[in-house]
């Protein structure tokens, strides 16, 4: 069998996905001298807070901003080398919609943007970090005191300890496929079911000549519209943009309506909307590019208290973490359950 | 008016711009916004509703007589079940707990109920829901019940200990039978003088914990063959009951 790693098996803890919640739990463990590696099938970490360079400019098509409460996440938004906070951010907002994030307004709640884009932040979280970036996770299998990992291109990962720090509907996918018999498995497994609820995204990301009447807004969450969820006025997070940038972001059952349909009818219909909305001017970008998120938002009310750790034959173990694992939801959320599960797994790797 | 009432409306008079730094590692604040005489099927009392820093949720003192810079005040600490205290669900002992405990603060001269909201958010009452549907399946396993860990005991802590400090209590006596209890709220900074165990008089729905034979690793199975959430973070104890 071909493994993909010079040492099978890992002598650590193997960490599928470097979304902000991996990547969390794996610095954590590795500042506890255990070894520690990523997987993601991605190009570049992060997951869902993303930032693409268009012309030059960056542009966040995922998180627009983060938000959260908890002193020692805010220390470490706080606390990127070489990026420019953009404290407070957004603090123009238009339309009394709801929040991609409900409680990202609630007293208490601090915001902020890095005028480099956001994927800063899980950057600056994988410095040091051991990440094997486009390798794809396709299955799972027990193997004696072990798991196997089955990766894209056929290569092999075994380890004692996997982590799968991925949205719920990934996560299911790979466990879905693993033998029954266990009830603290088929707990976990259930339990996964019940709070699965990610909501898709189309996202079409929109440029418009530097001079174009640029909103007086950072973002908008427009309460009359059944098609748009927000519109991210992302330029004004940008010193001296080339480009006026929004990133349209769909409603989850618009989206769902028209995930089907060639991306052009659906990126019509957002910039139209976006038109009817905020003046004629958005109808005609001098360029687009779209994002669909499959597994975007977590719907609120499906946030658990913390990860799962599933121990099975010889102490092999999994560790399940990822946005629904902590209060709240959103990227604070996924810090918070990536942090949680590095503790108890500490725990076991050295028992 | 009773004395009791003229100190707390001063105290909600003077704590009208309070918005301090907050308790705790989540900087919990809490603000007595109005007060009013109680009468309950229990005794009579005052309700003080709080105001907090972190969400909509509106806790409320139950007090009994004056507790305003009183020394060794009885309080008890009650968590929010809807389906236990409202509608008198069976699948916990929320219910005779909180009534034993009003009847007891009741009788007395002065103390406390903390009545603390915990239910309402991702993490309370809809993940109650889904860890009785774990149960009913028999899939309520370790894991799963600690990933639905419907309580949040620090935050409970400092929201209470936040209280007596508002409430100008200068030492508090604790109802409970977790000694635990005690120290998280000297840890926050509150006198603790005592505690008095918190037991419950025997009824036809709490017979169970009697039999000691009911009880299976810690968990108790009532007559329907369910178990007993611990959902107010510590162990029930009802008069006659074996020492465990
Ligand atoms: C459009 C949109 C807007 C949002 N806006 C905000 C916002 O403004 N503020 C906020 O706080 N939150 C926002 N969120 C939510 C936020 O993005 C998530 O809560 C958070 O980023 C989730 O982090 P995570 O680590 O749990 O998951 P992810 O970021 O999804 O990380 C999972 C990683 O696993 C990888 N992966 C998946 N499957 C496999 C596999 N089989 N093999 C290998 N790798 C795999 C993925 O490539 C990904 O990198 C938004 C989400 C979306 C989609
Ligand atoms: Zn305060
Ligand atoms: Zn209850």
């Amino acid at each position: 069998m071909n493994t993909v790693f010079p040492l099978d098996p890992h002598p650590g803890v193997l960490v599928v996905g470097a979304g902000v919640a991996g990547l969390a739990c794996a610095r954590d463990l590795a500042h506890k001298g255990i070894p520690v590696t990523l997987l993601d099938r991605g190009r570049g970490v992060g997951g869902r807070c993303a930032t693409r360079r268009i012309e030059g400019q960056p542009v966040d098509h995922g998180v627009a901003f983060l938000h959260g409460s908890d002193p020692a996440f805010l220390d470490a938004v706080r606390s990127v080398p070489g990026a420019t906070i953009l404290d407070g951010w957004p603090s123009r907002i238009e339309g009394t919609g709801t929040p991609c994030q409900p409680d990202a307004f609630a007293p208490g709640e601090r915001r902020a943007a890095y005028a480099e884009g956001v994927t800063a932040f899980p950057k600056m979280m994988a410095a040091g970090l051991d990440v094997r970036l486009v390798t794809t996770v396709l299955a799972m299998h027990p193997d004696g005191a072990l798991w196997r990992l089955d990766l894209a291109g056929g290569g092999t990962a075994r380890a004692r300890f996997v982590v799968l720090a991925l949205a719920t509907e990934e996560t299911l996918a790979l466990v879905d496929g693993l033998p029954p018999g266990d009830l603290e498995l088929e707990g976990a497994r259930h339990l996964l079911r019940m709070v699965a609820s990610s909501v898709p995204c189309l996202t079409v990301i929109a440029g418009y000549p530097a001079d174009a009447p640029a909103p007086a807004w950072d973002v908008a969450f427009p309460e009359t519209s059944m098609i748009l969820k927000d519109v991210v006025h992302d330029s004004a997070k940008r010193p001296d943009p080339k480009w006026t940038v929004l990133v349209i972001q769909a409603a989850a059952r618009w989206s769902r309506q028209h995930a089907g349909e060639p991306v052009d009818a659906w990126t019509q219909g957002l910039l139209a909307e976006t038109a009817r909305l905020f003046g004629e001017w958005a109808a005609h970008p001098t360029w687009t590019q779209v994002r669909h998120w499959q597994f975007g938002r977590t719907e609120s009310g499906n946030e658990l208290a913390g990860p799962l750790v599933v121990e099975g034959a010889g102490g092999r173990t999994l560790g399940i973490t990822g946005e629904v694992f902590a209060e709240g939801g959103g990227v604070e959320a996924a810090w918070t359950s990536g942090r949680l599960l590095a503790v108890r797994l500490a725990e076991r790797t050295k028992g | 008016m009773s004395e009791a009432l003229a100190h707390l409306e001063e105290i909600v008079d003077h704590e009208r711009e309070h918005e301090c730094e907050g308790i705790g590692a989540k900087r919990l604040c809490v603000r007595p916004v109005s007060v009013a005489v109680l009468p309950t099927r229990f005794g009579d009392f005052h309700i003080v509703a709080f105001w907090n820093n972190r969400d909509g949720k509106e806790h409320v003192a139950i007090l009994r007589g004056d507790v305003v810079g009183r020394e060794d005040v009885p309080i008890r600490m009650h968590s929010e079940c809807l389906t236990g205290d409202a509608l008198g669900s069976l699948r916990c002992d929320c219910r005779d707990q909180l009534e034993a405990a009003l009847r007891k603060v009741g009788s007395l001269e002065f103390g406390a109920v903390l009545y603390l909201r915990q239910e309402g958010r991702g993490i309370g009452l809809i993940n109650k829901v889904r860890a009785y549907a774990l149960q009913d399946r028999g899939l309520d396993t370790v894991e799963a019940n600690r990933a639905l860990g419907f309580r949040d005991d620090e935050r409970d802590y400092a929201i209470a200990a936040h209280m007596i400090f508002s409430m100008g209590m200068k030492s508090v006596q604790v109802m409970t039978n977790n000694p635990d209890k005690m120290k998280q709220l000297q840890d926050l900074g509150v006198r603790v003088t005592g505690r008095i165990p918190h037991v419950m008089p025997p009824n036809a729905y709490n017979r169970f914990y009697l039999e000691t034979k009911a009880a299976r690793s810690g968990h108790f199975i009532d007559f329907s063959g369910r178990a007993h959430l611990p959902e107010q973070a510590e162990p029930v104890v009802v008069e006659g009951m074996p020492e465990p």
